[in-house]
């Protein structure tokens, strides 16, 4: 079978699918992550035109409906719309999940960037930090930094980045460690650069590479996090639409038999950090540089 | 004599070991001069420190012990703010320059960098100079707007050559700068080279481990062995008229791209041995064919040979016996 | 019958880009050469001539995006191209063995060679554990390092680079192969540790009647260890035959520009134009000959593929002009 029989591409007349086309052939994983998250996002932008109902317009005379024609996914022990609430729960993840890895990073690169170029006692400490933060589990330290300093959306996010950050700051610092022995790093000291120009022109495009890799893999985790805080009361609280808060609730009524109160908000957040993790899978098969069809 | 470019005097470089306790022996004792226009060949397999001085030359490490002259001005123990300003005028070209170059810099960008850095041009001064630099090396302009990993190993090579001419340095370090480049390529890269020695009249260290590559390059050659310089002299005469047991054993040890021509082997026992623990006398006497127990009791004093600066480490040259037997 | 017989050996890398499109890349471009029992064949070019890429199509270890699209390997006969990796597996390590490069990716560094070396031959023979054992110990005495028997307790990490290519060659001999394919057995190693292993590696290929394909890129190798050579160029054999006969009279002007581009011979006839330039792009190779946007005397024939000219029974060269070379000989 020569090559040329196998050069036919599918459906090769459609020219303008032909990139997503490559790009889900190779990580058939990013592809279908990035689909689920395009979804959730969708919703999140338009919720308010695409659910039937408003998130906290509570119907006292429809309190625990199970599934039906007018709520589609029933209603919970105020009277409020499920689906609708389960809508809205997305601008909730996402409003919580990227400032708070806008924060990791912001905060965790510049760390891993000059504890592993400069190395020496700043080095030292900054793992030393790292270890320390590494042996609590962050849902623990977060819970107690949240319910010290009050219940509120920003405290949730702000924690959440500080809490993580170290993640961000251990990558990087990894990768600017294996720039420097041996390499173009070294050639460009020869070459007379300043320290600066060093930092940011050679070494930081190159060794955010792992990070990048680490940003839906975050937001998952985010998502997660504010969820399981939720749950434990603290945090963001009934009625806001947040998913946590609802399986909080929901779960007073799955032993009466009531399951659609905790199940929806339970699956929407198991869908949504699949999606991450699978972009956050993909991500790798894409950039990997071994590969010869890479992109840059 | 015009004053030396640069002037090495008992250099010693250290490393600490792997275990604890253990010190790498990198650089014994090593001096030497280069000067303006000439160049001089470091050879030498693993272990010898060739790379180590090198590495020292242009203060990408700090010597242990020594001094450094470059120009006169001692620039051993200089801090790296300061040594930054002499990197104009001293410049490397590594082995492999894949390794060498930013991945994600376009070619062209990497050689107007060295302008940015070095010269008072303008990104259109910067820009016209790079094309002329390009043409020196021979690169087809074509090739500025490309990444490094689109070129070949050759091509490659000359860019890392244009970036170390740019600035018109006086010294230039080659640290085997034709050893990973296929035999195709390496007969015109070192052409290349000679041509802007002549040119420029830069003054080159050329480190190698390959003999013959050595030779067609160099004015004077110094042979190292763990650390020490072994022997030194004229090019040709180190080539034709090897003194020190190990020069003859590294020459022969060569093989000419000749089928007619036979082999003339001096085979040594083992590897050559890490640099932890030297023994006092001479590093090589553990291997050397001809050596015997005065060898092992001191470094043997560099000794002149009939005049013309060629001088060889060895005790054995002062009865005539060092001259290894042939095999094969 | 010969040993080895390669015919017509087509091996392409087939992907897509992140365009879906198709992309081929022209590994081998039609290969042809044989081995008689007892040769010993240097095999040089260029990176990305095709000379790993053909040792790996012979062995059966091509990975996708890579494969044989043409073309055939047969080895005492039998094809190897479309042997099912069962029967494959019982010839490799066995009849044909390969010692690579960096002696990292042979050995496993979490058993002792000692262990690898007894395992290798179970594999392949019915021998019990002590006799294997024995006859490791046999085998890297006879590749020269010393204090065999303790020697077998060591890990592949405790090896300087030498005396791990000598278990590299301990392991490709130990069961008895009749053909050794050795991919660049000593790049890295330093000068006079490569004559030692070199040295070796020929007697013990003499001694035991092998056959021995060395690929180098080094001509001072091919010239004093080979008897027969063939060159390669952008997936093609450009010429081959006994190794005093090419030296003396290359027929095509690859060979001929590979042999003049030593420093040695640039000094004693002065410049000659290398046989350097741009890696022929292997996406998009030239039609008919390969070579000729780098060939000094390219014409217009140039744009057909090249005949194969015999110009005795052994010794083969691919150039329009091999008969009427365009360039003077040289003493």
């Amino acid at each position: 079978m020569s090559s040329e029989t196998l050069a036919q591409p599918l459906g090769g007349r459609i020219q303008w699918l032909r990139r997503p086309r490559g790009i889900a052939r190779r990580s058939p994983t990013f592809a279908a992550g990035l689909i689920i998250i395009l979804v959730y996002g969708f919703v999140a932008l338009f919720a308010p035109v695409l659910t039937p109902f408003d998130a906290i317009n509570a119907f006292p005379y429809h309190v625990l409906e199970s599934p039906n024609g007018r709520f589609l996914l029933g209603t919970d022990g105020n009277g409020m719309d499920v689906l609708s609430r389960v809508m809205y729960g997305t601008r909730y993840a996402f409003g919580i999940a990227i400032p708070a890895v806008i924060l990791m990073v912001a905060i965790g690169v510049p760390l891993g960037l000059i504890a592993g170029y400069k190395g020496g006692i700043l080095d030292e400490v900054l793992l030393r930090i790292l270890d320390v933060m590494r042996s609590f589990p962050a849902i623990i330290l977060a819970l107690a930094v949240v319910a010290a300093t009050g219940q509120t959306l920003v405290n949730v996010v702000v924690v959440l980045g500080l809490v993580e950050a170290p993640i961000f700051a251990r990558v990087v610092r990894a990768e600017v460690l294996a720039l420097r022995s041996g390499g173009y790093v070294e050639a460009a000291v020869a070459a007379g650069n300043p320290v600066r120009r060093l930092l940011f022109v050679h070494i930081m495009p190159n060794a955010i590479s792992g990070a990048t890799a680490q940003i839906p893999l975050r937001m998952a985790w985010a998502v997660r996090a504010s969820a399981t805080l939720a749950f434990l009361g603290v945090g963001i609280q009934a009625p806001a639409p947040e998913w946590g808060a609802m399986i909080r609730q929901g779960a007073e009524f799955l032993i009466s038999g009531q399951w659609w109160v905790a199940l929806f908000p339970g699956v929407a957040l198991v869908g949504i950090v699949l999606g991450f993790n699978l972009v956050g899978d993909g991500l790798h098969d894409l950039l990997d540089p071994k590969s010869k069809t890479a992109s840059k | 004599m015009a004053e030396p470019v640069l002037s090495v005097e008992k250099l010693v470089k250290h490393f600490p070991g792997q275990t604890r306790g253990e010190t790498v022996h990198a650089v014994n004792d090593v001096t030497f001069s280069l000067f303006p226009g000439e160049t001089l060949g470091l050879v030498g397999e693993s272990g010898s420190g060739k790379t180590t001085i090198g590495r020292c030359a242009i203060r990408l490490l700090e010597p242990t012990g020594g001094t450094i002259r470059f120009r006169g001005r001692d620039i051993t123990h200089l801090p790296e703010s300061q040594c930054r300003p002499l990197r104009g005028k001293i410049q490397i070209i590594f082995q492999d320059p894949y390794r060498a170059l930013n991945p994600r810099m376009r070619v062209g960008r990497l050689i107007s960098e060295m302008l940015m850095l070095h010269t008072a041009l303008d990104a259109k001064g910067r820009r016209e100079r790079s094309l002329e630099l390009a043409e020196r090396v021979r690169l087809n302009a074509d090739l500025l707007s490309r990444f490094p990993n689109q070129l070949s190993g050759g091509q490659l090579q000359r860019v890392c050559i244009a970036r170390a001419i740019a600035s018109n340095p006086e010294l230039i370090i080659l640290d085997e700068p034709t050893s990973s480049l296929d035999l195709s390529v390496r007969a015109s890269i070192l052409e290349l080279l000679q041509e802007l020695q002549a040119s420029t009249g830069a003054a080159m260290l050329f480190i190698s481990h390959d003999l013959e590559t050595v030779s067609f390059v160099s004015d004077r050659i110094l042979v190292l062995y763990l650390g020490s310089i072994v022997e030194s002299g004229p090019s040709k005469r180190v080539f034709e008229q090897p003194a020190h047991p190990y020069t003859q054993s590294l020459l022969s040890a060569h093989l000419p791209t000749d089928p007619e021509q036979p082999l003339q082997r001096h085979l040594l026992e083992g590897e050559v041995p890490g640099p932890i623990n030297l023994p006092p006398g001479c590093p090589f006497e553990p291997r050397c064919p001809v050596a015997i127990s005065e060898c092992g009791l001191a470094m043997p004093e560099a000794r002149l040979l009939n005049g013309e600066e060629h001088t060889a480490a060895c005790i054995r040259i002062d009865d005539g016996s060092n001259t290894l037997p042939l095999q094969r | 019958m010969s040993l080895l017989e390669v015919e017509n050996l087509h091996t392409h890398f087939i992907s897509r880009t992140l365009n879906d499109e198709l992309r081929v890349a022209k590994g081998l471009n039609g290969v042809t050469f044989s081995l008689e029992n007892g040769e010993i064949m240097g095999l040089v070019g260029e990176t990305g001539a095709g000379k790993s890429l053909t040792a790996m199509s012979i062995m059966g270890l091509l990975s996708p995006p890579a494969r044989i699209v043409d073309g055939s390997a047969r080895f005492d006969g039998i094809e190897l191209t479309n042997m099912k990796r069962e029967e494959l597996d019982q010839l490799r390590g066995n009849e044909i063995t390969m010692i690579v490069q960096s002696p990292v990716s042979s050995l496993d560094p979490l058993k002792r060679i000692g262990r690898q070396l007894v395992r290798i031959q179970q594999v392949h023979q019915d021998i019990s554990k002590a006799e294997a054992h024995q006859r490791a110990v046999e085998m890297l005495r006879t590749v020269g390092i010393p204090n065999p028997a303790l020697r077998t307790r060591a890990w592949p990490h405790e090896l300087s680079g030498g005396m791990a290519q000598r278990v590299l060659i301990a392991m490709a001999l130990i069961n008895s192969p009749r053909l050794v394919i050795a991919d660049e057995p000593t790049t890295g190693l330093d000068v006079t540790v490569q004559a030692q292993i070199l040295d070796l590696f020929l007697d013990l290929v003499r001694e035991r009647g092998l056959s021995a394909i060395i690929i180098t890129h080094d001509l001072g190798i091919v010239a004093h260890y080979c008897s027969k050579m063939a060159v390669m160029f952008a997936g093609r054999v450009v010429e081959q035959g006994p190794v005093r006969t090419v030296f003396k009279d290359a027929r095509h002007p690859y060979t001929r520009a590979l042999i003049n581009s030593t420093p040695s011979r640039v000094a004693r006839y002065g410049h000659v134009r290398s046989a350097g330039g741009a890696p022929p792009n292997l996406y998009d190779l030239p039609k008919g000959c390969h070579y000729r946007d780098r060939c000094e005397f390219s014409a217009d024939i140039c744009a057909t593929i090249p005949p194969e000219v015999h110009l005795d029974s052994a010794h083969l060269a691919s150039c329009h002009f091999s008969l009427n070379v365009p360039w003077a000989a040289e003493g």
